[in-house]
């Protein structure tokens, strides 16, 4: 099926992202506004590949800190102590309530780097000139930015704890620096989510023009 | 755009995709991200100290991840993992160690765990009921450092303060325990740090701790004594309740002071030895080297008088009993009470001559002959007996009193072997039992049946001489009240007569017309006129006092 349609970009015509117009480009390397709604025009968002890469990579490195930092002191009135993402896991698990483990796992660890797995095999296959399994593909990417976002809800969890739990001298809580990097990490991936271009994905498929990266 | 068909045929120029520069501006972000993230690493790594492992007994209230090691109170550490050994006999604890505490695992280091212990003495550890139990450290001393560590079974309790530690040597423990107080003049000083056994079992070995401003009064002629709990004694003083404070009184305690007669001053050194004296009493007798003991033979029972009683010199404690019994005399097989006696000489030179000479003299202890002499001489010439006395109504205690007897029978006394004799005399108690004896004795002797005949005819002697009595008064009854009578009528008309001529005076001296009162009346009135030419006179002198030089001037002069 994906065989048998063309691409604009095979046509020598440029649609426009926002309101998805086809317009002609203005000029051979000017990248002109669309007709409609005046959004940039680009066949192909550049150095889409490099800059995916560049953001996963980063991401990647602040994974490791994110993970071994703790993300949340608790001072009591007579101890301290810093947990990180993975003890609040073991945590919730081994005080018996599992679901609530569950979600956390889900949304601060796995949901990370899947994303960051997604991105990686996207980029690898749209590089390698893949051409199978493109609407997957392209469902995975979908995928890939529609959660990006609920990945925060660690980060959120930690701003609220923080400005609610200060019950000084008795309690209160702070910050770790793990959450700092757990937040790049979700901002990373969710900025390489959106610097990676899907048509890309599908360039491929025919005889491989215009692939820029 | 106009005829485009004319340009078909021109060919198109051919776009060379501009050469993009290899690497994007964004690679900036993991460059970034790399450099802080190793900076972190960096950071984390140098930070980082050593994991030491110490072997515990048990590991009550240690948690992994939990658990702090704290030196003052400071958390220098946290508990990584919690193991058996490999023989499964002991607890292997690895702890992690913050970079700065590094320097502080040395061998000597002391580890053990803290928990809250509920005692008599106190409440310590209190925190732990909150954040659970953690490990205490004490620094060492040493500068070898080590990362393996047995922890001790109990706290130490000491940590970190300055003072002195002394081992003390006793009987027995008491109450004591470790952690009781240690007293000086009631203050509490230190504490019981540990005891143990002696190593032939035979006493035990206190170590004490006494902390720092006050281990420089510890010195090597302090005694230290038990002043636990309530100590009641009962001896010829009477009662005796010593306590050194309510805690000692629950937990035991120890005190210590130095005798007033003691000359070193120099504080004792760390760890020295010293003996723990039953009580207060005992500890700070003085030390008497040159005990002698005497023997003493009574008359008297010797119920109520006990090993230890006192024996006073005019009333100062100068010895003690040691020992009683009794004694066979075989040339007049007779056995008598014997009572033998540590009676201090020294003492007695003490209160013979001024302190700074007993303590001369006290120190050349070569005039054994001279104190010889002087009891010799307080005994055969000044009349010194040994006496027994009861020293308490109530409980009956005894003890030997060594007073002046000038009139008991002279002596002569010979101090020259191990154990002399000193004379002694009958006690007060016995003293009366004879006198009364001797009374009993002499009313016995009287012949009381003669004594009541005789009564008895003195009686009727009496009886006569009352009779006689009673005729003499019936006689002066009859003869001389008529008499009498008469006599007390003659009296009343006297009595009138004298009223009459009182009246008569009355009138005479007393009526409104009475001369005599004319007279007086007469006498006023002239005094009273001249009291007036008086005043005149004053009034005039006060005007014109020259009057008195130059006599009394003319009226028109005076009327100016």
């Amino acid at each position: 099926m994906s065989a048998t349609a063309l691409s604009a970009l095979q046509e020598g015509l440029v649609s426009c992202e926002t309101c998805g117009l086809l317009s002609r480009p203005a000029g051979a390397d000017q990248r002109g506004r669309c007709p409609r709604c005046g959004a940039g025009l680009e066949a192909r968002r550049r150095q889409s590949i490099q800059r995916t890469w560049a953001l996963i990579i980063a991401a990647a490195i602040c994974y490791i800190p994110a993970n071994i930092l703790p993300v949340l002191t608790t001072h009591t009135l007579v101890s301290s102590e810093s947990d990180t993402i993975m003890a609040g896991v073991i945590y919730l698990y081994t005080s018996g309530s599992w679901p609530l483990a569950l979600i956390v796992l889900v949304a601060s660890v796995m949901i990370p780097i899947g994303k960051l797995v997604a991105l990686g095999y996207l980029l690898i296959s749209v590089q390698r000139g893949s051409v199978k399994n493109n609407r997957d593909r392209v469902r995975l990417y979908r995928l890939v930015e529609l959660i990006g976002r609920w990945s925060m809800l660690d980060v959120f969890v930690d701003a609220f704890v923080v400005a609610l739990v200060q019950l000084k001298p008795l309690m209160s809580v702070e910050p770790g620096p793990g959450v700092l990097f757990f937040m790049a990490v979700v901002i990373l991936t969710m900025v390489a989510a959106q610097s990676f271009d899907p048509r890309l994905v599908w360039d491929s498929d025919g005889d491989g023009q215009g692939r820029n990266g | 755009m106009a005829e485009p068909a004319d340009l078909d045929g021109i060919p198109q120029a051919t776009v060379v995709p501009k050469k993009h520069a290899r690497l994007s501006v964004v690679w900036i972000i993991p460059i970034l991200v790399a450099l802080v993230a190793i900076g972190v690493a960096i950071q984390r790594i140098l930070n980082e100290g050593p994991t030491i492992t110490i072997v515990f007994k048990t590991a009550e209230g240690i948690e992994a991840g939990k658990t702090f090691v704290k030196y003052k109170d400071v958390n220098i550490g946290q508990v990584t993992a919690v193991q058996l050994t490999d023989d499964y006999g002991k607890v292997e604890v690895k702890a992690k160690i913050a970079k700065s505490a590094q320097g502080l695992m040395v061998e000597d280091a002391k580890f053990w765990i803290v928990r809250p212990i509920v005692s008599l003495s106190g409440i310590s550890g209190l925190s732990t009921l909150l954040s659970g139990n953690y490990i205490g450290f004490d620094a060492g001393k040493s500068d070898r450092s080590q990362r393996t560590f047995t922890a001790l079974d109990v706290p130490p309790i000491i940590t970190g303060q300055p003072g002195s530690q002394f081992v003390l040597n006793a009987d027995d423990l008491g109450s004591l325990a470790v952690g009781s107080p240690i007293y000086y003049r009631r203050l509490p000083v230190g504490q019981v740090i540990a005891y143990d056994l002696a190593a032939d079992g035979k006493s035990v070995q206190i170590k004490v701790f006494v902390n720092a401003p006050y281990d420089k009064y510890v010195t090597s002629e302090t005694h230290f004594w038990n002043a636990s709990g309530l100590d009641v004694s009962v001896n010829a003083n009477g009662v005796d309740v010593h306590t050194e404070s309510v805690a000692a009184l629950l937990v035991g305690g120890l005190a210590f002071d130095t005798p007033s007669f003691s000359s070193q001053a120099a504080a004792a050194a760390a760890n020295s030895v010293f003996t723990l004296y039953h009580d207060r009493s005992t500890a700070m007798k003085a030390p008497d080297p040159v005990a002698r003991r005497y023997v003493l033979h009574f008359r008297e029972s010797l119920r109520g008088l006990a090993v230890g009683a006192p024996v006073t010199f005019l009333g100062l404690q100068a010895g003690e009993v040691a020992s009683i019994g009794l004694s066979f005399d075989a040339a007049k097989a007779n056995i008598r009470p014997r009572v033998v006696i540590t009676f201090y000489p020294e003492r007695l030179i003490a209160y013979a001559s001024t302190e700074r000479e007993a303590s001369r003299v006290r120190a050349q202890d070569e005039d054994k002959s001279k104190r010889d002499l002087l009891l010799k001489r307080l005994i055969e010439e000044r009349g010194l007996r040994g006496q027994l006395r009861s020293g308490n109504l109530i409980t009956r205690q005894l003890y030997v009193a060594f007073d002046y007897f000038p009139n008991a029978p002279k002596v002569k006394i010979n101090l020259s072997p191990e154990t002399p004799e000193l004379p002694v005399v009958p006690g007060p108690v016995v003293d009366l039992e004879a006198k009364l004896a001797s009374i009993l004795d002499k009313v016995d002797k009287l012949p009381l049946a003669a004594i009541g005949n005789d009564l008895k005819k003195d009686l009727e002697d009496l009886d006569q001489t009352l009779q006689n009595a009673k005729q003499l008064l019936s006689d002066v009854d009859v003869q001389l009240v008529p008499e009498l009578k008469s006599d007390l009528e003659g009296l009343h008309r006297t009595l009138a007569a004298l009223e009459r001529a009182m009246n008569s005076a009355d009138t005479t001296l007393l009526g409104a017309d009475a001369p005599a009162q004319q007279e007086l009346r007469a006498a006023l009135q002239e005094f009273t006129r001249t009291a007036q030419s008086v005043r005149a006179l004053t009034d005039y002198l006060e005007r014109h006092p020259e009057s008195l030089l130059r006599g009394k001037s003319g009226p028109t002069r005076g009327a100016n």
